[in-house]
């Protein structure tokens, strides 16, 4: 029998301890919750210095003023069913090897970084932001609306794979 | 059932670690974390915090319990339930279609697939193994 008072006991110790010292070991991450600092999800500037989140406005007005370098986080397959014009494809499970240096190396200095995956949810393009900001780029932006946000504005996009 | 203490010791040994080491890398980066529970859709933001600060004590403390033998068999029964739990959460997450990284080890973690599943499976046999050893011994060997 598994369910003894013992065992119950046993439990509510663990988890209670694990309670009290997930909070207090947090007291500043759950101070900025409660300053509603996470309203764009779970990001902060204090633990992701150099990563910068845009909404699609101004990822429009990057791409309108061809300031900006738009990365694709996607698989390749979704790369090439339809992508932002020019965007490069950076497959997030590609990058994350060695291949992280050849990307960072790889863009061209004095334009923005526009980093983007499927869609709001998808961890991929916050994820290679912070690898491409970890081999040195100093401002990395991520469009959070991603892909979906992208075509449902009905913003041009690009259908062959035309990269590499 | 396997009786060989020696065998059920290792099992202890490499659940016990991987726990502590995903807990202590987690609690290291808890936005992280939140984040990755919040990719699977499930949960409302102060859930996905309240976990992400929680769980990872819960996962390192439930490991080390089970390698030093204090409440060797509630910390397996524990973490069996998490593994199981995780098991069908990520099929629940290929059933819908998801494309998310596990968050089993923070920044160290990979998408959730089949694959996966396997792992855990694997340390899920090697917990409940433990769980249902016969009670008593509470050192290492």
């Amino acid at each position: 029998m598994i369910f003894t008072k013992k065992f119950f006991a046993e439990s509510g110790l663990i988890a209670g301890l694990s309670v009290v010292l997930g909070l207090a070991f947090h007291v500043p991450v759950i101070r900025q919750f409660l300053a509603e600092e996470f309203a764009r999800g779970f990001i902060s500037g204090k633990t992701s210095p150099g990563i910068i989140l845009i909404t699609l406005a101004e990822a429009e007005d990057l791409f309108a003023g061809g300031q900006g370098v738009f990365i694709d986080a996607r698989s390749r397959k979704d790369f090439s069913t339809g992508h932002i014009p020019a965007a490069k494809n950076f497959p997030f499970e590609k990058a994350k090897g060695k291949a992280i240096g050849e990307v960072a190396a790889g863009i061209p200095s004095g334009k923005a970084v526009v980093i983007y995956c499927s869609g709001k949810d998808c961890p991929t393009g916050f994820a290679l932001a912070v690898l491409l900001r970890d081999q040195g780029l100093e401002e990395v932006r991520v469009f959070t609306g991603g892909w979906d946000e992208w075509i449902a504005a009905g913003l041009p996009a690009e259908r062959e794979n035309d990269q590499e | 059932m396997i009786r060989n203490k020696h065998l059920l010791c290792a099992f202890r040994l490499i659940v016990g670690g991987l726990f502590i080491y995903a807990g202590v890398i987690k609690i290291a980066d808890p936005l992280g974390f939140a984040r990755d529970i919040q990719n699977y859709r499930v949960l409302p933001p102060a859930a996905c915090l309240f976990i992400a600060l929680a769980l990872p004590w819960f996962e390192a403390l439930s490991g080390a319990f089970l390698i030093v033998g204090i409440f060797k068999r509630t910390s397996a029964w524990l973490l069996s339930f998490l593994l199981a739990g995780f098991i069908v959460l990520v099929v629940v997450t290929m059933a819908r279609g998801l494309d998310v990284d596990c968050g089993c080890f923070g920044s160290l973690s990979r998408k959730a697939d089949g694959r996966l599943i396997l792992e855990d499976a694997l340390m899920l046999f090697m917990a409940l193994e433990v769980a249902l050893s016969s009670p008593g011994r509470r050192t290492l060997s």
